[in-house]
C-alpha cells in the first residue's frame, strides 16, 4: 500500500525553486557569453556597405539599434527577462520569424528522433541485458558483451555517416535525406527514421545493456533469491518480479542521465548529418548567426527537460524504494 | 617495515625539494612568457605552456606518491593483468602513443598537399577515376592503383593519409590526456572541498554543480568554442572546464564516507590544517576512483574533439581524426577511405580505454572476483 | 478538282492556325531546386544581405527588366524600357498596367516611388544597398529624385551622370504602398510585418505565389494562374516550386542522383560523374565569380609587392591553367583582369596574360626577382630568391575555412612559388576572424573607427602577405569594381593607390562614357592596365555546372539561363 509521503510535497517544492535559480543561472550564463562574442549580426552587412563605400560605423549603429544591440547589455537582459515572463520569447532575425513559432514547427523532429531513439535503445537494451545476465558466460553473453562494448566506442557521426554510404548510396533503400513533407503518423515517416534511430541509439543500447546485465549479476547474488527459488518460484517470476525490480533502480537513473545530457549532443549531430530540420540544426544555424535568442531560448528548453527529467526521476526513485526518503 | 618508514622518509625530504622545483619552473616559464610577448617572436605556442605545465606538476605531484607506494601497485597489477581484454586495451594505448611520439618523424608532412597524386585509394586498391575534358567534352577513365609511398591514399588534396591519422594520434592523445586532466583535477578539488567542509560551501558548489550539469554540455562546448574561436587549446581547456560535473559528484560522495573515518579525525585532532587533510590524506584515498573515472572520461573527451572537427569547428592548423573524418565526408562516393580511416581509428581508440577503464575498475573494487 | 486544292489548302490553313495556338502547355509536376549553400534570412527582401533571401522573394515578385544570356533586355513589370533623356539625367518608367496586388488594388507608378523614397531612402529602415541611388553633388551625398508623372509612369532625376545607373533602375521591385504605410517609422514592427514576412501582397507580380517556408528545410511556392506573363503562355508550367535545403554539398548530390530532386548546382570534381549518369544532363555555364590571389601592399605585407615588377614576377611563376586543371577540374577560364569573357565591355587585346605561356616561366620570374634585387646568382648560375637581408623569403598566405576551392587554390600557390624558391605558410582563418584582423585596416597609433579601406598608412591587425579571395563583378557594370581597384574604393583592403586607375574609373563614369564605343574603349584601356599592373594577380573565372533531371526542357544555357525559367516544363 503506497504511503502517504508528506515530505514528498515539501521536497518537490524546495526542488522547483531551485530548477528556477539554476534555470535563472544557465539563462544569464548563456546570454551573457552569446553578447560578449566578437563577432555581431551586423557583420554579413559590413561587406556589402563597405563596397558600396558607405560609412561602415553608423551603418553597424543602425544595424544594432534594429535588433536592440545598442543598449547596454544589463538593460537587454532586463527587457529579455520582462519579454519572457510575459511569453514574447523574441524574434529571431536569422530566420525572420517569432522564436515560438520557429520552437513550434521544429521541436516534434527532435522529439521523435529522441524518444524512438530511447525506447528502441531501452527495450532493446533492457532484454539483451537480461538474457545475458541469466545466462552469464554463455556464448549469446559474451557476443553480446563484446557487441556492447563496440556499441558505446563507435563515434555516432561516424556511424551516420556509413550508415548512409552503405544503405542510402550504395544499396539505394532509404532516400539521403529526411523528407518533412511525409506525414508524422506514417509508416514512410518510421522507414526514414530508421537509420538516425539506429544512429543515435546504438550507443545508448550498448551503454544499457551493460549496465542491466551488471546490475542484474549483482542482485542474483543476493540471498532473497535462493529464498524465492527455495519457496518454489518459477524462474521467471524469480527473474522478472524480484532481480529485475531491485535492478531497476540504477537503471532508471542511466536512463534518465542518458537522456537528459548524452542524446542532446547526441541528436544535435544526427540531426546534422540526415538532414533533420530538429532544434539541434536550430540552434547550431543560430549560433553561427549570432542569433541570441534562439540560442538562449533551446538552451533554456534542454535545460528545463533536464530538470524536470532529473526531478522525476527522483521522484520514481521514493516509489520503487520505499526506504529513500529525501528530507 | 622498513620499506614504510624508507618511503616516509623520502617523501619528507621530496615534499621540500618538490616545493622547491616547482617554483624554480614557474619562474622560468613566467621569464620565458614575458620574453614571448614582448621580445622575441613566438618561443612557444600557448598549448605548450600549459603542457608543460600540467606536465610538471604531474610528474612532481604524482610520480613521488606512486613510487612510495610500489607494492600496492604492483598488486594491482597483477589483478588488472588477468582481464585479458583491459591488458588488450593498454597494449594499443600504448602503441597509439608510440606511434604518437615517432610517426611524424618516420611519415611524410600531413600538410604537404600534392595534387598530381590526389583521390589515391590505399595500397592494394585500384579505382576508376574519371576525369573530364572540358574543351574536348570528352571524359577519360583512368585508374587509379594504390601506392607504396601511401600506404592507406591520400585525400582528394594529395595529402598522405597514413601521415594525416599519425597526425591525428598525437592531437587526440594530447586532448583526450590534457583536457580529462583539466576535467578530473578540478572535479576532485570541487568534490573533495564540498565534500570535506561541508555546510554553505557545500551548498554553494553543488549549486554551481548542478548548473553546469544541467547546461546542455555539447551547445555550451559549440557556443563557447565559436566566440573564443577554434583553436587547440582553447578547445582543451573548454572541454577540461566543462566536464568536471561528474566526477565532482562521484568523488564528493566518495569523501563524504571517507570524511567520518577514523585517520581524517586523529588528524584534525592532532592539528592539521584542512588543506593538508584535503591534500594528505584524502585525496590520495580517493585515487583509485579517480584513475578509473580518468580512464573512462578520455574517450568522450577525444570524441568531444573529434565531434567539433567534424562540424567544423576544430583547429584548422591541426590534423585532427575529426578534421580528416570531415573531410572524407564530403567525397564519401569517390574516396571512401579518407572516412573509414580516422573512424576506426577513433573507433578502436576509444574502445581500447572502455577496455582499460573496465579493467581498472574491476582491480580496484575489492568486492569482485579478480 | 479545284474544289478539292481549295479543300485541302483550308485543312492545312486550319491545322496551322490552331496548332499555332496551342503554345499553351498542361502545368504539372512539382520543380525542387536544391541547395546546401544555406537558408535566406527573410522574404522581407528590403532588410536582407543575403543573396539567397533576394531569390526567394524573386519568385513572387519580378523587377522591372531582366538580361537574357546575349544581354538583351526582357522586359518584365516595364511595359516598354526604361527611357533615358539626351542629357543622360532623367530615367522615365512605364510599367504594365495589368499589375496587381493580392488584394486586388492595382499596382501604381506611386507604389514605386513610395518604396524609393520612403522605404529605401529612409533613415528609420537603412536599406543596405541605398548607395546604389545615391550620387555625389558638391562634394554631399544626395539621394537621386523620383516622381510620379502618372498613374503607370515615373521618373527619376539624377544631377550627375552615370551611364551605368539604368541597370540599378531596371532591377526595381515595390512595395505596396497601401500596406507599407502602417509600418511607416518602426522599424522593429516594420521586420515583424506579416504581410512582407509571408509575401501574401505579391498579387499576379511573379510566376509563383507563397506557399509555406520551413525554415532550414524547404522553401514552397506553387503556380500563380494570375501571371501578368502567364495571361497568353498559361506559363509558368510547374504546379509547385520548392527550394529544398540540404546541410552538406554530398546529400545534396546525392538527392540528385537518387531522382529526389530536379536541380542543383553540382561541384567540379564530381561533374564527371554525372554527366555519365544518363538521367541526368549537366549544363556548363560561365559565371561571373572569380578568384584571385591578392598582394598586401600595405606597410605590413612584405615591402616587394610595392613593385610593379615583383608583382609581375610572381603572377609569372604560378600557372594558372594548372590551378584551373587541378582545384577547378577544368571547370575555369583564365582571368587578366576583372572584366569577365560573356561581359559586352571584355576586350581580349592587348591584355597582359601573366600566368599562362609565353608569360608563365618560372625562370624568368627569378631573373625579374633578381633585377629587383630580391635574389642573387649563385656560383653555378642559377638564381637564388632571397629577401633583403639574406634572409630566405617567407611569406604567409591567408584564406578562410569552410570554402574548399579556396584551400585548394592556396596549397596550389604554395606549390608553385616553392618551386621558385619562396616559402609560404598557409594560415586558415574563418571567414569572420579574416575579415576582422586582416581585411578591415587603420592607421596605427590613431583611435580611426578600422574599415575595409582607410586609406594611405592604414594596416590590419595581423600581417599578411597574401590572400586568396573570390570577388564577383557585374558583367554590365564592370565599373562597380572600383571598390577593389580605386583608391578610395570602400573595399580596397590590400592597398592598391594609382592614379592611372582612378582617373580611368572616373571617366567610364562620367559623360564621356555615355557613347557606348567610348565606353568600351574606356574599359578596354582599363583591362589593359589593371592586367600590366598586376595589383591582384587574377586566378580563374570559374564556370558553373547546373544538373537537371532530363525531362526538364526549355532551358537555355548561358550566363543568364533563369531568365525564362517560367516557360520551363517537364516532358
Amino acid at each position: 500500500m503506497p504511503m502517504k509521503k508528506s515530505w514528498l510535497r515539501d521536497y518537490i517544492i524546495k526542488r522547483l525553486f531551485y530548477a528556477v535559480i539554476i534555470a535563472f543561472g544557465i539563462l544569464t550564463i548563456t546570454f551573457v557569453l552569446v553578447r560578449v562574442g566578437p563577432s555581431s549580426p551586423a557583420d554579413k552587412y559590413l561587406a556589402n556597405v563597405a563596397a558600396r563605400g558607405q560609412d561602415v560605423s553608423q551603418v553597424v549603429a543602425a544595424i544594432e539599434a534594429r535588433h536592440g544591440l545598442d543598449k547596454p547589455i544589463y538593460e537587454q537582459y532586463i527587457n529579455y527577462v520582462g519579454n519572457l515572463a510575459r511569453g514574447d520569447w523574441g524574434w529571431s532575425f536569422s530566420t525572420s520569424m517569432p522564436v515560438t513559432e520557429l520552437i513550434k514547427t521544429h521541436w516534434i523532429y527532435s522529439f521523435q528522433l529522441i524518444v524512438l531513439s530511447s525506447v528502441f535503445a531501452a527495450l532493446l537494451g533492457i532484454l539483451i541485458g537480461i538474457y545475458s545476465a541469466v545466462r552469464q558466460y554463455s556464448k549469446t553473453d559474451y557476443i553480446a558483451t563484446f557487441l556492447s562494448f563496440i556499441g558505446i566506442s563507435i563515434p555516432n557521426f561516424w556511424l551516420g555517416v556509413m550508415l548512409i554510404l552503405l544503405f542510402s548510396v550504395q544499396l539505394g533503400l532509404f532516400k539521403t535525406y529526411y523528407d518533412t513533407s511525409i506525414p508524422l503518423f506514417s509508416l514512410a515517416n518510421l522507414k526514414q527514421l530508421i537509420l538516425p534511430v539506429i544512429t543515435l541509439g546504438t550507443g545508448m543500447l550498448a551503454g544499457y545493456t551493460r549496465y542491466t546485465r551488471s546490475a542484474m549479476l549483482d542482485n542474483l547474488r543476493k540471498e532473497f533469491v535462493r529464498t524465492a527459488r527455495a519457496k518454489g518460484l518459477p524462474e521467471r517470476t524469480v527473474i522478472g518480479k524480484h532481480v529485475f525490480r531491485n535492478a531497476l533502480l540504477p537503471l532508471i537513473t542511466i536512463i534518465m542521465f542518458d537522456l537528459g545530457s548524452i542524446v542532446f549532443g547526441g541528436a544535435y549531430l544526427t540531426e546534422i548529418i540526415f538532414g533533420i530540420p530538429g532544434l539541434g540544426r536550430i540552434s547550431f544555424n543560430a549560433i553561427f548567426a549570432d542569433d541570441y535568442a534562439v540560442v538562449v531560448t533551446v538552451t533554456l528548453i534542454s535545460a528545463f527537460l533536464i530538470l524536470m527529467i532529473n526531478l522525476i526521476t527522483d521522484i520514481t526513485y521514493t516509489y520503487l524504494d520505499p526506504r529513500i526518503r529525501y528530507d | 617495515m622498513t620499506d614504510r618508514l624508507e618511503s616516509k622518509h623520502i617523501a619528507r625530504k621530496v615534499g621540500g625539494i618538490r616545493k622547491l622545483v616547482l617554483i624554480l619552473l614557474s619562474a622560468c616559464l613566467g621569464l620565458t612568457a614575458l620574453l614571448d610577448i614582448f621580445v622575441v617572436e613566438k618561443i612557444f605556442s600557448p598549448l605548450v605552456y600549459l603542457y608543460i605545465a600540467l606536465g610538471t606538476i604531474a610528474v612532481l605531484y604524482g610520480v613521488p606518491p606512486l613510487y612510495a607506494s610500489r607494492r600496492l601497485i604492483q598488486y594491482y597489477w597483477v589483478r588488472a593483468r588477468r582481464n585479458r581484454l583491459a591488458v588488450a586495451g593498454l597494449a594499443f594505448i600504448l602503441f597509439l602513443i608510440l606511434l604518437a611520439l615517432i610517426g611524424p618523424f618516420l611519415t611524410a608532412d600531413p600538410t604537404a598537399a600534392n595534387f598530381e597524386e590526389k583521390n589515391v585509394p590505399p595500397q592494394g586498391f585500384t579505382i576508376e577515376e574519371s576525369v573530364y575534358n572540358p574543351e574536348t567534352q570528352q571524359f577519360t577513365t583512368k585508374s587509379i592503383t594504390g601506392m607504396r609511398q601511401h600506404p592507406l591514399g591520400t585525400d582528394n588534396k594529395g595529402r598522405d593519409l597514413l601521415a594525416m591519422i599519425i597526425s591525428g594520434a598525437r592531437i587526440s592523445l594530447l586532448v583526450g590526456l590534457f583536457a580529462t586532466g583539466i576535467a578530473v583535477a578540478m572535479g576532485t578539488l570541487i568534490g573533495t572541498i564540498s565534500a570535506y567542509l561541508g555546510g554553505w560551501v557545500d551548498n554553494a558548489l553543488m549549486r554551481f554543480t548542478d548548473i553546469m550539469m544541467t547546461f546542455p554540455f555539447f551547445i555550451l562546448l559549440v557556443l563557447i568554442v565559436y566566440i573564443f574561436g577554434a583553436k587547440l587549446f582553447i578547445i582543451v581547456l573548454v572541454i577540461g572546464l566543462t566536464g568536471w560535473t561528474g566526477t565532482a559528484r562521484l568523488i564528493r560522495s566518495e569523501t563524504l564516507s571517507l570524511r567520518t573515518r577514523e585517520f581524517v579525525m586523529a588528524s584534525k585532532a592532532l592539528g592539521a590544517s584542512d588543506s593538508r587533510i584535503i591534500l594528505a590524506h584524502l585525496v590520495p584515498n580517493v585515487i583509485s576512483l579517480i584513475i578509473v573515472i580518468a580512464t573512462l572520461s578520455i574517450p568522450g573527451v577525444i570524441l568531444a574533439e573529434a565531434a567539433l572537427s567534424f562540424i567544423g569547428l576544430g583547429d584548422p592548423s591541426v590534423t585532427s581524426w575529426g578534421m580528416v573524418l570531415r573531410a572524407g565526408q564530403q567525397n564519401l562516393d569517390t574516396a571512401w577511405w579518407v572516412a573509414v580511416a580516422p573512424g576506426i581509428m577513433l573507433f578502436l581508440t576509444v574502445l581500447a580505454f572502455n577496455f582499460m577503464g573496465d579493467g581498472l575498475r574491476d582491480a580496484f573494487d575489492p568486492r569482485s572476483a579478480v | 478538282m479545284g474544289k478539292l486544292r481549295i479543300l485541302i489548302f483550308l485543312l492545312i490553313g486550319v491545322t496551322l492556325i490552331t496548332s499555332s495556338c496551342r503554345i499553351a502547355r498542361e502545368a504539372g509536376g512539382t520543380y525542387i531546386s536544391g541547395t546546401s549553400a544555406g537558408d535566406a534570412e527573410t522574404l522581407n527582401w528590403i532588410l536582407a544581405a543575403d543573396s539567397a533571401s533576394f531569390s526567394y522573394a524573386g519568385h513572387a515578385l519580378d523587377s522591372l527588366a531582366t538580361y537574357d544570356n546575349e544581354w538583351r533586355v526582357q522586359l518584365r513589370c516595364a511595359a516598354k524600357d526604361v527611357e533615358v533623356s539626351e542629357d543622360g539625367l532623367v530615367y522615365t518608367v512605364t510599367i504594365r498596367d495589368d499589375l496587381k496586388w493580392s488584394d486586388g488594388s492595382k499596382v501604381t507608378a506611386e507604389d514605386y516611388v513610395y518604396t524609393l523614397k520612403d522605404l529605401m531612402f529612409s533613415d528609420w529602415l537603412n536599406y543596405t544597398y541605398q548607395s546604389d541611388w545615391q550620387e555625389e553633388v558638391d562634394g554631399e551625398t544626395v539621394f537621386v529624385t523620383p516622381e510620379v508623372v502618372n498613374e503607370v509612369t515615373f521618373t527619376i532625376t539624377r544631377q550627375t551622370l552615370d551611364p551605368e545607373f539604368i541597370y540599378t533602375v531596371r532591377g526595381l521591385t515595390p512595395y505596396p504602398k497601401h500596406i507599407a504605410v502602417k509600418y511607416e517609422g518602426d522599424v522593429k514592427a516594420f521586420t515583424q510585418a506579416p504581410e512582407f514576412n509571408n509575401l501574401t501582397y505579391t498579387g499576379n507580380l511573379g510566376p509563383y505565389k507563397f506557399v509555406e517556408w520551413i525554415r532550414n528545410d524547404k522553401f514552397v511556392v506553387e503556380r500563380n494562374p494570375e501571371y501578368y506573363l502567364g495571361k497568353d503562355t498559361e506559363a509558368p508550367y510547374f504546379e509547385q516550386y520548392i527550394i529544398k535545403i540540404f546541410g552538406t554539398p554530398a546529400t545534396c548530390h546525392g538527392a540528385l542522383e537518387a531522382r529526389d530532386i530536379t536541380y542543383t548546382g553540382i561541384d567540379p570534381d564530381k561533374v564527371g560523374k554525372f554527366k555519365q549518369i544518363e538521367w541526368i544532363n549537366v549544363y556548363t555555364v560561365p559565371t561571373t565569380g572569380y578568384v584571385l590571389l591578392a598582394y598586401n601592399l600595405r606597410d605590413n605585407g612584405w615591402e616587394g609587392f610595392k613593385q610593379k615588377e615583383v608583382r609581375q614576377a610572381l603572377s609569372m611563376a604560378i600557372s594558372k591553367e594548372l590551378m584551373i586543371e587541378q582545384v577547378l577540374y577544368g571547370f575555369g577560364e583564365p582571368a587578366f583582369s576583372f572584366i569577365p569573357k560573356p561581359s559586352p565591355w571584355y576586350v581580349d587585346k592587348g591584355l597582359a596574360k601573366y600566368g599562362v605561356k609565353p608569360l608563365l616561366d618560372k625562370e624568368k620570374a627569378k631573373e625579374l626577382l633578381l633585377e629587383a634585387s630580391y635574389a642573387t646568382r649563385k656560383a653555378d648560375g642559377s638564381i637564388e630568391v632571397i629577401n633583403k637581408g639574406g634572409k630566405p623569403l617567407k611569406l604567409t598566405l591567408v584564406t578562410n575555412t569552410g570554402n574548399e576551392i579556396r584551400e585548394n587554390v592556396g596549397y596550389l600557390v604554395k606549390q608553385e612559388l616553392s618551386a621558385i624558391g619562396i616559402e609560404v605558410e598557409l594560415k586558415l582563418v574563418p571567414w569572420a576572424t579574416e575579415l576582422r584582423k586582416y581585411l578591415m585596416n587603420k592607421v596605427p597609433g590613431t583611435d580611426q573607427e578600422p574599415r575595409y579601406n582607410n586609406g594611405v598608412g592604414a594596416v590590419s591587425e595581423e600581417p599578411w602577405d597574401l590572400m586568396i579571395m573570390g570577388f564577383s563583378t557585374n558583367p554590365l557594370s564592370p565599373s562597380g569594381s572600383d571598390v577593389f581597384y580605386a583608391t578610395k574604393g570602400g573595399l580596397n583592403f590590400w592597398g592598391y593607390f594609382n592614379t592611372q586607375t582612378d582617373e580611368l574609373f572616373q571617366r567610364i563614369k562620367s559623360k564621356e562614357a555615355l557613347d557606348e564605343k567610348a565606353r568600351k574603349e574606356l574599359y578596354a584601356e582599363l583591362s589593359r592596365l589593371i592586367s600590366e599592373e598586376q595589383p591582384v594577380n587574377f586566378l580563374a573565372f570559374q564556370l558553373a555546372n547546373a544538373g537537371f533531371q532530363k525531362n526538364v526542357k526549355g532551358i537555355e544555357p548561358g550566363i543568364n539561363m533563369g531568365y525564362n525559367y517560367h516557360m520551363w516544363y517537364f516532358e
